[in-house]
């Protein structure tokens, strides 16, 4: 594993919404997705998982039901919901608008003043 | 909390189970997983699972912290605090069920007491916006409430700008006959056309009285209640119009009032506010308008809005003026308007506010005594606590846990609480004392069980607070250490625990004191000579229908042929007529008649109750004479004229003098034989048990009567049980006159007792209110002397070993009970000394500062807590020395 990120206060919950908006996902998978789509720089703590995970079902951002995972287990997978997509697009204009922001302002120069 | 959020945590509160089994499943699931995956990456599979587990974190905290997501962590510790306590409850039943009765005895009362307090003074009265309704009376300086007359009534009808209408009514009863059963007499009223309209109530069929109705000639009409609608005339729908048979006179129905409208009472041959009159008809002004003397009519109107009745009185005060410059009647009089709701509840507004302060404060005992308990018992788990603590129970959550199990102390006593206020509030309504008003409206009612609510979550608060925060702030290492044993913190709790009890102690010698005022001012009525003797004696109400008996001859015939008959009944000792009997509140009184030789003090005149009374009247009601003789046949019409007086009247007229052959007129301008001798003096009887004084009275015979006295009271005295005597004084009447119902049979001594009620009823509950807060407080004063004798076992033996007798111990132990007693005791009788105004017009011939009350009191309380310290000093004696040297 190579060198990792520390994940910024606030961005599971993101994370997470993005995860399943690619397809519904066990929580493993959640965490396995996540990983995997940062290029396993991004490593979530376990144990906050699933906290957040039930925390966005109970906002109504996402929603469970029990199905068969690829080892033929019974697991309880996560799908969004329109509230959840609604909230993912804001979220990313957020990110986006903020992270442009920062990134301006870490890139300026002396000579831009 | 979104709609989102509602629909997920009500979810998790019905398919808990589900969700909790769920929640395992879906974490295994994962540690399956990533342990598979540890594996394929080469690690050895017993270590895999152990690895997974290890990244995932505790299981249980993993849990909690889901559950916490979804909003049920507070109610998952809530439901374990309650388990908890519940637990800790049922580990010390008597504990738990003295803590549990005492609030539910406390809580009961103050629900019972409120529900009175709701019903009489919270309610509005049943009359739309009833803020409005005013009573008139008239004020002069002897008589503070005197009714109207029915001339100046139409002056202040035509001059005031004050109320919307204003209207009179004077009860005046009617026989309806002629329905082919026994006559029934009707409680009625007459009323003036506006009476409805001041009361805000339509009838339900036809119509109320107009003018025209009042002009004598047209006054033939009548509105009868909903009850006699339906029980006379089987609620006939073409009643209206009908001709019915009042007094032998034929009256048409013109309308009928709705069910359940009140009367708003009245203090004139007073009926009680309720549900009470049976028929109205209409008040018709006849005579001369002039004669302005003649006082029977009440006045009730309802004020224009933005008017108060400071206002309106003022309005009336100046017209009265005006009235006063024209007619020589009206000098003298001011007069007096209270607004409708005082005049009903105002005599027992006082009444009802110190019950409620006598269990306030019997809830305020059982507090400070649970508060205790309570402490005692957190001394005996501060180990528990302490373990709590270390194990990283944090102090908020001690004290949400502490509050639980006060709480749910509380509720329960709340709960049970409810039951009794259920029972006792029936309990109460059924011992209410006669004349009670809105007695109707008393219930427990959905306010009532929220005031109860509240004041079972109050009280739990209050109660647990205190030990809550003490048990919270232990330090775990002293606590472990220690047991709690003469560690800094169990003295200030021992501390505490006796000032708690000298509060309780002083708070139940107040209501003691005012339990035995109350009991001293009971006695002290019963004491009293009422004058008459109740006892074996049967009464009855006659009213006989001025069409058939227009006469004094008449009248006075009826009755004289009623009473002869009676005589010859077997079990009769004695049977007379008379008017205004004792105690009833009916007291007719009489100014400016002329006492030979006598002027009367300047702006006064002479004035007293007058009645009628039949021979033998005196014998039978047991007035007994004084001086002089009773009447006798021969004081008939056409001999000389008599009158017997009282010994008050005899007194204040005749000071110094014997007013036996003393005569007295009832004319301007007398001849002989207008004058009427006084031939007896007899016995004083009071207005009421408690006025201060009677009232001077006279009485004319039957036979000599100046005017028709229809209504009379028949009064049999017999050897035995005179309710035996009942039907034979029907068919007496029946064989006179059939027309004629014989009304109000009462027995003499259920009149006489009803006088008691109040003071009855009073004394009862503030003496049982005393009695509990004396128990509570000898439990706070076991409980305090309990634990510190137990406590102080070790050095109870070091003395025994020093040489201590038991004698020695026993008196030690009994010498802390008493001296915190004491000071209860002296705190508490301040207090009542402080605070006894409170009671004074409750109470009859002494004042609640009533020295004898407050020695009896103090010599209560110190025995009580005498006997409550005597088991535990009992115990001391027992100490052994051995013991104490072992454990030390």
């Amino acid at each position: 594993m190579g060198k990792q990120v520390d994940l910024l206060q606030g961005t599971l919950d993101m994370l997470i919404l993005k995860a399943v908006s690619l397809g519904p996902l066990h929580g493993y998978g959640v965490l396995l997705r996540i990983q995997q789509i940062s290029g396993e720089q991004l490593e979530i703590q376990q144990g906050s998982l699933y906290p957040a995970l039930y925390r966005l079902e109970h906002q109504g951002l996402i929603k469970s039901e029990w199905g068969e995972s690829e080892n033929r287990r019974k697991a309880k997978f996560y799908r969004l919901t329109a509230a959840g997509r609604r909230q993912l697009q804001s979220e990313t204009d957020k990110w986006n608008r903020l992270a442009a922001v920062i990134v301006g302002i870490l890139n300026t120069k002396p000579e831009g003043i | 909390m979104n709609l989102a959020r509602l629909r997920s945590w009500w979810k998790w509160v019905v398919k808990r189970k589900q969700l909790e089994g769920d929640m395992d499943a879906e974490l295994l699931f994962h540690i399956k997983s990533h342990a598979e995956d540890l594996v394929r990456r080469g690690v050895p599979e017993a270590d895999a699972i152990r690895q997974a587990r290890i990244a995932l974190g505790g299981i249980e905290s993993q849990k909690d912290a889901m559950r916490d997501s979804v909003g049920h962590r507070w109610s998952d510790e809530l439901w374990l605090d309650l388990r908890y306590a519940a637990r800790m409850l049922g580990k010390n039943p008597t504990f738990t069920l003295v803590i549990v009765l005492t609030l539910a005895l406390s809580i009961g009362a103050n629900s019972a007491i409120f529900s009175l307090i709701d019903g009489v003074l919270l309610k509005p009265l049943p009359y739309p916006r009833a803020e409005q309704i005013a009573r008139v009376f008239y004020r002069s300086t002897s008589y503070p409430k005197f009714p109207l007359n029915p001339w100046d009534f139409l002056d202040f009808r035509g001059r005031n700008r004050s109320f919307e209408s204003f209207a009179i009514y004077t009860h005046a009863d009617v026989q309806l006959s002629g329905m082919g059963s026994d006559p029934v007499k009707l409680s009625t009223f007459q009323i003036s056309s506006g009476y409805f309209r001041v009361l805000g109530v339509q009838p339900a069929r036809g119509r109320e009285f107009d003018f025209s109705e009042e002009r004598p000639g047209n006054g033939n009409v009548v509105i009868l209640s909903d009850r006699v609608w339906r029980n006379q005339f089987e609620a006939a729908p073409d009643i209206l119009g009908r001709k019915v048979l009042l007094d032998s006179q034929a009256y048409t129905v013109v309308g009928v009032m709705p069910a359940g409208l009140n009367h708003p009472g009245n203090s004139y041959n007073s009926i009680a506010y309720g549900d009470t009159v049976d028929a109205w008809t209409p008040f018709t002004f006849s005579g001369n308008p002039n004669n302005r003397g003649s006082h029977y009519v009440e006045g009730i109107g309802r004020l224009k809005s933005g008017v108060t009745v400071e206002q309106a009185a003022a309005d009336f005060n100046g017209i009265m003026v005006e009235l006063a410059s024209q007619h020589e009647d009206d000098k003298g009089w001011t007069i007096y308007m209270v607004p409708l709701f005082r005049e009903i509840v105002g005599s027992v507004h006082k009444m009802l506010l110190v019950l409620l302060g006598a269990v306030g404060l019997v809830l305020l005992i059982a507090c400070v005594n649970a508060a205790n308990l309570l402490l005692a018992r957190a001394a005996a788990r501060q180990k528990e606590i302490a373990v709590r603590a270390a194990l990283g129970a944090w102090r908020g959550r001690l004290l949400r846990q502490m509050l639980t199990e006060s709480l749910l102390i509380s509720l329960l006593g709340g709960a049970l609480g409810v039951v009794l206020a259920i029972v006792g509030v029936r309990a109460l309504v059924f011992f209410l004392p006669a004349g009670f008003p809105r007695t109707e409206a008393i219930h427990v009612n959905a306010f009532v069980l929220s005031f109860t609510a509240l004041v079972a979550v109050g009280t739990g608060l209050l109660f647990g607070l205190v030990p809550a925060v003490q048990a919270s702030q232990i330090d775990p290492k002293q606590g472990l250490h220690e047991g709690g044993r003469g560690s800094s913190g169990s003295i200030r709790q021992t501390r505490l625990r006796a000032v708690l009890v000298v509060g309780e102690v002083g708070l139940a010698c107040l209501l003691l004191v005012g339990a035995g005022a109350m009991l001293r001012s009971f006695m002290n009525l019963l004491r009293l000579d009422p004058g008459f003797q109740p006892q074996h004696v049967l009464t009855a109400e006659i009213a006989l229908p001025n069409a058939n008996y227009k006469t004094t001859d008449n009248v006075a015939g009826f009755y004289q042929r009623l009473l002869n008959n009676l005589n010859t009944l077997p079990g009769v000792r004695a049977v007379g007529a008379g008017t205004d009997l004792p105690w009833t509140g009916y007291d007719e009184n009489l100014g400016g008649f002329t006492i030979e030789g006598k002027t009367p003090p300047p702006h006064e005149e002479f004035h007293a109750r007058y009645h009628t009374a039949s021979a033998d009247y005196f014998r039978a009601i047991g007035i007994p004479l004084l001086r002089g003789r009773f009447f006798n046949d021969q004081d008939s019409k056409g001999e000389p004229r008599v009158l017997l007086i009282n010994n008050v009247m005899a007194r204040r007229y005749w000071p110094g003098e014997d007013a036996v052959g003393k005569r007295i007129t009832f004319d301007d301008k007398p001849k002989d034989s207008d004058w009427f001798r006084v031939v007896g003096v007899v016995g004083d009887v009071k207005d009421t048990p408690g006025s201060k004084e009677a009232e001077p009275a006279f009485w004319w015979p039957v036979l000599q009567e100046p005017f028709p006295f229809a209504n009379m009271t028949i009064v049999l005295r017999g050897d035995s049980d005179p309710a035996l005597l009942t039907d034979a004084l029907r068919s007496k009447v029946r064989e006179l006159d059939p027309s004629l119902a014989v009304a109000h049979v009462r027995l003499l001594d259920r009149v006489a007792d009803e006088q008691f009620s109040t003071s009855r009823f009073a004394l009862f509950l503030i003496g049982l209110f005393a009695a509990l807060a004396l128990l509570l407080a000898a439990i706070g004063i076991y409980g305090v002397i309990s634990y510190s004798v137990s406590q102080r076992m070790p050095e109870f033996g070091m003395r025994v070993a020093l040489g201590a007798s038991s004698w020695n111990l026993l008196k030690m132990v009994m010498k802390q009970g008493v001296l915190l007693t004491g000071i209860g005791v002296a705190i508490g009788l301040g207090c009542a000394l402080v605070l006894g105004g409170v009671l004074d017009n409750l109470l009859f011939g002494l004042s609640a500062r009533d020295p004898l009350t407050l020695i009896v009191v103090g010599a209560i309380a110190v025995v009580t807590a005498s006997l409550a310290s005597l088991p535990s000093a009992l115990r001391a004696t027992a100490a052994d020395p051995m013991t104490s040297l072992r454990a030390e």
